[in-house]
């Protein structure tokens, strides 16, 4: 490949990933409004969050006495990893801005300082609600980790790539025809780590009012302003980077143009985004100690996955 | 090699300095001339790193055992360097950290022994990584044990110091009779008992290669702490003063990697895969169960030394796979893995430290280790909270610290052997295990810093004095400092790991398109921790513009309404954890108690308080049946002596002809 042409590669994904990070903040938008029409109201638009954002982006702050610069780094922290995790996806369906051997791991590991400082941010405030919030986030995290790490070696040993571009390029499509109940079995947990990993139906529920019950929302109760948006956009970006993930797992897009691949991946992802929709009208909350049965279920699929790849 | 010995020396006579000197400015001596030691030692391994040749030495003896060879390979460079590294921040440390003990009559000269022991530590520990025959590495081994069970035994007024070091020294001389046995098997076979002659015997050993993996197996393993012999580590490097704690945690548990290691390099190609195999299955049960235990801990330094358990398994994850690579004759999976476990074992070094260091600080102005009472010390201690923080990202394996740096390379050994067709492939289990040990280290460090450094004093005597002097902060800082540089550039380490990973493994494979695509991966892993870093400050420096001019205002934290909030409301360390402690029970080591409005935890051991103290006591009372015949009378004992008599005779007067 000569310079020119891969740089205009470089040029194809950043475009890529310049128009995931603009239309983000609609993929809760969507969850939210598909779940509104099915239990019979209006709900708010699509882009509601956008609005959200700006508001928050023009207010002032008010930080409590207790806290430190440690819960206004927190917000920096989130908003940051979640941009730099975005750099290693294939959105394109060719490659990432960022590639290497085993860049999936640096794009879970990059989540997980993000969540790290959000949940230290938690602590600093010293209240008892944002307490639980943490201790809740990191107790479902450590149960989400694993079962993505089982999704990806199942990539790894189907596609023999190591690269998250190379997993989800060329060699998935022509393994697809062989090995497709082990790789609809891992886009299943991956959706299942999808709800679990960003607050949603049946873990947590980012619509609810009544702190005691919440995870995520609980932990950024003492956030506003600009710091809240910044989680707010940082939230919305990483449910659009695990939907893209089960799409790109699903509809292997290398065969296409770059430009049909992005297309058919915003498809996918409004897709995802209306299933999550229809999963949090159709189901209530699981009671806190059923959650990780309900992560372990859905790292399950995974293992089978495993199970009949290796086999 | 004479840098080396005249840093040794230089670190011997500090040690002699402040034995004699008796004084605070003798103390200082030291720190200055145990630094200088390490620094001026560090040359020769430094130098067999860039690739060039130290020549060994050897002395001829007449003592059983044969020549003694002292020389420094690939692989005794890179833990020489992190004993040294880690002996010199430690020296400086424990100088202040035992400041207060110095000035009393009565503790003065105690202080100048153990700092006197600590440089004939750190001497023991260069001496048992360069040793290259049996004899000076059984020494140099005993040696090491004894001086570190003295450092344990500092404040030996405590019962549970006491006990500790006693547990201590019974474990590591159970380890070391182990070794025994290893090199008697071992030592049969070969020509004479220097490691050369062992390489060369390695094949002629068959089926009696099995027995010395083993023992080196249990022998090296109660050393490095594997679970489940890992029970004596986290009450000694509790008990241990703090810069004691952290060069044990830091390097001493590391020299049983460093035996495992060698028995792999001295076999060479003879090694079984079944050996890759347990190290492997060991590493992952050591790493997951230690981090359990660890979240379960409410002491600091006892919640710390459960982290080196974990870490401990983590190295071995790699060396196990690196083992395998071996066995499988995959060259380049094997150098990836040894890299892995190499550059985890360094990074380890650092990070546990700098920790260590960290939580002795803690202690040394509040006065506590209970994680229960302390909370937000921050204020008071800004700059230990930033070193403390900076050891907590690089412990959890995240960007863009070397913590994460070394797992990355383990996880791609993890990966590589994933593409591989055969047994080989099954290594890729590994992965999904080190992601559940990296998931719950971050919910212990949240624990950790949330709990002791945030929020507000769970506990009006347990408030800070004051920030830590600039003697236990140097330290600290400098070996932060070598985790970010670590983290950004992680060639400063991958490269030198992979020259010891090849000659572990095989020296054709640093050439294989594999290893090369790990190299070029590091230099992007780097590249990213330098863009979160920069793209961190960007972001912060927005959001300030942002917020200038605006209205910013300071109020309580919100309680949704509830005004009477007071520091006990506080989430604890035990209710922080309770959730995964309940999900992975009875696997979690914790006894918890409720009442109506009452709830706390008791971190137990599964192996010492299940296991090993039961079985003791099984041992003992059976053994109890037995003193039936000791009356303590003289004359019942003549009168056994007589009986033996008679019945030894009438057995000889029935069965011997004349």
């Amino acid at each position: 490949m000569g310079t020119e042409s891969s740089f205009q590669a470089l040029g194809t994904q950043l475009g890529a990933l310049a128009l995931i990070l603009v239309i983000a903040p609609l993929v809760p938008g969507i969850a939210a409004r598909t779940r509104a029409f099915l239990t019979g109201r209006r709900g708010s638009p699509v882009v509601q969050l956008y609005r959200d954002l700006w508001k928050h982006a023009r207010k002032g702050a008010v930080y409590s006495t207790t806290t430190t610069p440690m819960f206004r780094l927190a917000p920096v922290a989130v908003l940051v990893t979640a941009v730099a995790a975005t750099l290693m996806f294939p959105f394109d369906g060719r490659g990432a801005a960022v590639s290497f051997t085993g860049d999936a791991v640096a794009l879970i590991y990059l989540l997980g300082l993000g969540r790290f400082l959000l949940v230290l941010g938690a602590l600093d405030t010293g209240s008892s609600f944002e307490g639980m919030g943490a201790s809740r986030e990191v107790t479902f995290s450590s149960f989400v980790e694993p079962g993505l790490f089982l999704c990806l070696i199942v990539l790894t040993v189907v596609t023999g790539q190591l690269t998250l571009s190379g997993m989800l390029g060329p060699q998935l499509a022509l393994r697809w025809s062989s090995a497709a109940p082990a790789l609809l079995m891992i886009g299943a947990s991956l959706f299942v780590l999808l709800l679990a990993e960003n607050a949603r139906v049946p873990v947590d529920d980012p619509n609810t009012h009544l702190e005691l019950t919440m995870i995520h929302e609980v932990m950024v109760l003492d956030h506003g302003g600009p710091d809240l948006a910044m989680i707010l956009y940082a939230a919305a970006l990483k449910l659009a980077l695990f939907a893209a993930l089960v799409v790109a797992v699903l509809v292997p897009r290398s065969m296409v143009t770059p430009g049909a691949a992005l297309g058919i991946l915003v498809g996918g992802i409004v897709l995802v985004a209306v299933a999550v929709g229809i999963v949090e009208s159709a189901i209530a909350r699981l009671r806190l100690q059923k959650v990780p049965l309900f992560i372990a279920a859905g790292s399950a699929l995974g293992a089978f996955g495993l199970i009949l790849v290796l086999s | 090699m004479a840098l080396f010995a005249i840093g040794l020396s230089l670190i011997l006579v500090a040690g002699v300095v402040t034995a004699v000197g008796r004084s605070a400015a003798a103390d200082r001596a030291y720190a200055v001339l145990c630094a200088a030691g390490c620094l001026v030692a560090g040359a020769s391994p430094v130098a067999v790193l860039l690739g060039r040749a130290v020549p060994a030495v050897r002395f001829g003896t007449r003592l059983p055992g044969g020549d003694w060879v002292i020389a420094i390979d690939a692989l005794s460079a890179v833990f020489v360097i992190a004993i040294l590294g880690v002996g010199a921040a430690g020296a400086v440390f424990g100088v202040q950290y035992l400041a207060n003990d110095r000035g009393s009559a009565r503790r003065g000269l105690r202080v100048g022994v153990s700092h006197c022991l600590f440089a004939v530590l750190v001497v023991a520990l260069a001496l048992v990584v360069t040793a290259q025959a049996v004899m000076p590495f059984l020494c140099a081994w005993e040696v090491m044990a004894v001086t570190a069970y003295l450092l344990i035994m500092f404040d030996d007024e405590d019962v549970e110091v006491r006990r500790a070091g006693l547990l201590y020294l019974i474990s590591t001389h159970t380890g070391t009779l182990a070794l025994f046995g290893m090199f008697a098997v071992w030592t049969a076979k070969s020509a004479d008992w220097t490691f050369g002659a062992l390489a060369t015997a390695a094949p002629a050993l068959g089926g009696a290669a099995a027995i010395v993996l083993g023992l080196g197996l249990v022998g090296f393993g109660v050393k490095a702490g594997l679970v489940p012999v890992h029970f004596w580590l986290p009450p000694a490097h509790a008990a241990a003063p703090s810069h004691v704690s952290a060069l044990m945690s830091g390097v001493v548990i590391k020299v049983g990697i460093y035996g495992l290691l060698r028995i792999a390099l001295l076999m060479g190609r003879s090694i079984p895969a079944m050996w890759g195999w347990v190290v492997l299955s060991i590493g992952v049960v050591s790493a997951v169960l230690g981090v359990l235990w660890a979240l379960a801990q409410h002491d600091l330094k006892r919640l710390l030394a459960y982290h080196s358990v974990e870490n401990i398994g983590i190295i071995l994850m790699g060396a196990g796979v690196g083992a395998l690579g071996t066995a499988y004759g995959r060259v380049e999976i094997a150098v990836i893995g040894y890299a892995g476990a190499i550059m985890h074992t360094v990074n380890h070094a650092l990070f546990k430290s700098l920790l260590f260091f960290g939580a002795g600080a803690v202690y040394r102005l509040t006065g506590t280790r209970d994680m229960e009472r302390l909370g937000g010390i921050v204020r008071r201690m800004p700059a230990t909270w930033f070193a403390f923080l900076i050891g907590s990202v690089a412990i959890i394996g995240v960007p863009p610290l070397n913590g994460f740096v070394s797992e990355w390379v383990v996880y791609q050994s993890f990966f590589r052997a994933g593409t591989e067709s055969g047994a080989l492939r099954l290594a890729v289990l590994g992965a999904p295990g080190l992601a559940l040990v990296g998931g719950l280290a971050l919910a212990c460090f949240a624990k950790v810093g949330g709990v002791v450094f945030l929020g507000t004093p769970r506990d009006e005597q347990s408030t800070a004095s004051g920030e830590a002097p600039r003697m236990l902060l140097g330290p600290m800082m400098v070996l932060t400092v070598a985790c970010v540089a670590i983290g950004v550039a992680p060639g400063l380490l991958l490269d030198p790991a992979l020259v010891v990973a090849a000659s572990l493994g095989d020296a054709t494979s640093l050439g294989t398109p594999a290893v090369r695509e790990v190299m070029t991966g590091a230099t992007r892993v780097g590249f990213l921790a330098v863009a979160v870093i920069a793209l961190g400050i960007i972001v912060w420096l927005v959001r300030r513009a942002l917020l200038r001019g605006r209205a910013v205002r300071t109020a309580e934290t919100w309680s949704c309404g509830f005004t009477m909030t007071t520091p006990r409301m506080q989430y604890t360390a035990s209710s922080f954890v309770a959730p995964l402690l309940d999900t992975f029970a009875p696997l979690s080591g914790v006894r918890t108690q409720v009442a109506e409005s009452h709830f706390e935890t008791h971190p137990v051991d599964l192996v010492l308080d299940g296991l090993v103290r039961p079985t003791w006591m099984w041992i003992r009372t059976t053994a109890s049946r037995a003193r039936l015949i000791q009356l303590g009378r003289l004359h019942v004992y003549i009168l056994y002596i007589i009986i033996t008599l008679l019945v030894v005779l009438t057995y000889l007067g029935m069965t011997v002809r004349p």
